[in-house]
């Protein structure tokens, strides 16, 4: 049930800023890349020793590119490997695998006006976003927040999209972003777009709803490493597997080392594909996700394996 | 009479605030005392524009009654009038705006294309239907759309053709698809009977 796979090469890597690097993928078999809309993802399989490793990454470079997709890498201080891998094994010339682009946040083109913000690394789908923008022609604007004035990555190419409709924040110099006012007095048919840390992302969703923006014009992004915890058993009643989840590894993870096929797209907690049926668990279900409702979590019977767990016990999915 | 109910045949709800927005337009074309004063003794927190569609005569309208101090009230006497006073609202108005339509289904759904054309969703718009049950019908042979219908077979006002009305709607068009009922047989055509009074 995974989507198509590509093998890449990475041609390229640039260094960006202190821990952010830049990757560029070519087709191993010299076709081209399909075209995608501004805001997909890809998800890469990283050869790490013991076993492969997904991650989604956002597409960031022009949509209309087909030679040639870049994605930014951010190395996490937490990582499990994936991105560690790609800051310290990755070399110009391997060849990975990739998935075909998904898209979870894509424009509204009936939209009048299009507001995109960015934090840090959550630059990277804005980015393609921002060209999409510029080559319909549309009415947008950035607003850009990063730590400090030497990570704030790819601002060349954001001016030379939109001169004079990139705004900075520069958050060594106390500067941030002021949602209330952001969002306030907007025309009709304005879209909202963000990519970023969580509490940013959450404190331009309140903003924009206290100023009664509706949710058809408030979209966001975020993926989620699944974080690692307390191994606990599993039960597939399908595929009648028993296993325990290692601490290191995700729940969907886990199920795709006993071979079962799973469904996923995103890997992150974002997309809602690898939800399972919970048939039963002895135990707390320890959601991670953005993607389930607070009902769905308290009925108890769905859990999104690639970021949620269970705290001791035994899992039994319908499988 | 009619075929069977279509999905896309629109149900709509009892007109209430959405009190979630902080600006609200509310455009009214027919009399509907109880509603009028439902809504208007117990209005929403922020602006409210009312835009109200009703004949030049000087009697006191229920919409014209009771209204909040803080209402702006617009009369506009046609439908094309009031499509102006409406394009100019949408114009100035801001996200957190609520859009109201009360009235014929043929000058909601007009509205509503206007208000589409200022990028606003579904969830921004509620719509109600009051007073007539005339159907806008849309030729699917010629696309001329023929209003104010009441039988369920018309003469398209476009090409002639006598239509059966259907109760497939379109929300692009704001309009019931219509078609040829004696394709077949010309000639052959029903009488035609009220059907939406």
């Amino acid at each position: 049930m995974s989507s198509a796979s590509l093998n890449v090469e990475i041609r390229r890597i640039r260094d960006l800023a202190p821990g952010i690097r830049e990757f560029s993928l070519s087709r191993t078999d010299g076709d081209d890349f399909p075209i995608y809309s501004g805001g997909s993802h890809i998800v890469l399989s990283l050869p790490l020793s013991d076993r492969p490793h997904r991650n989604p990454y956002s597409l960031l470079g022009d949509p209309t590119d087909r030679k040639t997709w870049r994605v930014a890498v951010r190395k996490q201080e937490d990582s499990r490997g994936g991105s560690r891998w790609l800051h310290e094994q990755a070399r110009e010339g391997m060849r990975i695998d990739i998935s075909a682009p998904v898209n979870l946040f894509s424009l509204n083109r009936l939209g009048r006006r299009h507001i995109l913000v960015a934090g840090g690394i959550g630059i990277t789908p804005i980015l393609s976003q921002a060209r999409e923008l510029a080559r319909l022609g549309a009415d947008f604007e950035v607003h850009y927040a990063y730590r400090a004035p030497e990570y704030g990555v790819f601002v060349d190419e954001l001016e030379a999209l939109a001169p004079g409709r990139i705004h900075h924040y520069v958050q060594s110099r106390r500067e941030q972003i002021e949602f209330s006012s952001l969002l306030a007095g907007r025309p009709l048919g304005t879209h909202f777009y963000i990519c970023g840390p969580g509490g940013m992302v959450a404190a331009s969703m309140n903003a924009g709803k206290a100023l009664g923006w509706p949710e058809s014009h408030l979209h966001s992004e975020q993926f989620l490493a699944p974080t690692g915890g307390e191994p606990f058993d599993v039960q597939l009643t399908l595929s009648g597997k028993a296993f325990t989840v290692p601490s290191d590894l995700s729940l969907l993870e886990a199920i795709e080392q006993q071979g079962v096929d799973a469904p996923y797209l995103c890997r992150g907690g974002a997309c809602g594909q690898c939800e399972l049926e919970v048939v039963d668990a002895s135990g707390e279900l320890i959601h991670h996700d953005l993607y389930l409702s607070a009902e769905e979590r308290a009925s108890g019977k769905k859990i999104m394996p690639c970021v949620s767990r269970l705290k001791g016990g035994c899992l039994t999915l319908n499988l | 009479m009619s075929t069977l109910a279509t999905k896309s045949q629109p149900i709509y709800a009892e007109l209430e605030w959405d009190r979630t927005g902080t600006h609200h337009i509310l455009f009214v074309s027919a009399e509907d005392a109880a509603l009028a004063q439902r809504l208007l003794s117990n209005p929403p927190g922020g602006t409210l524009t009312l835009v109200h569609l009703r004949p030049a005569d000087d009697s006191r309208s229920v919409w014209s009654q009771n209204l909040p101090d803080t209402a702006l009230y617009l009369e506009a006497h046609t439908l094309a009038e009031a499509l102006e006073v409406l394009r100019d609202a949408f114009y100035v108005a801001q996200m957190g705006t609520r859009i109201y339509l009360a009235g014929s289904e043929d000058a909601i759904w007009q509205v509503s294309q206007l208000a589409e054309t200022f990028g606003v969703s579904r969830d921004e718009i509620r719509h109600a239907q009051l007073g007539t049950k005339a159907r806008p019908v849309f030729c699917v042979h010629c696309r001329t759309i023929t209003r104010g219908v009441h039988t369920n077979i018309v003469s398209c006002s476009g090409c002639g053709r006598s239509l059966f009305v259907r109760d497939h709607f379109s929300r692009r068009l704001g309009a019931y698809m219509g078609f040829q009922i004696d394709a077949e047989v010309p000639g052959e055509v029903p009488a035609a009977e009220v059907a939406y009074p």
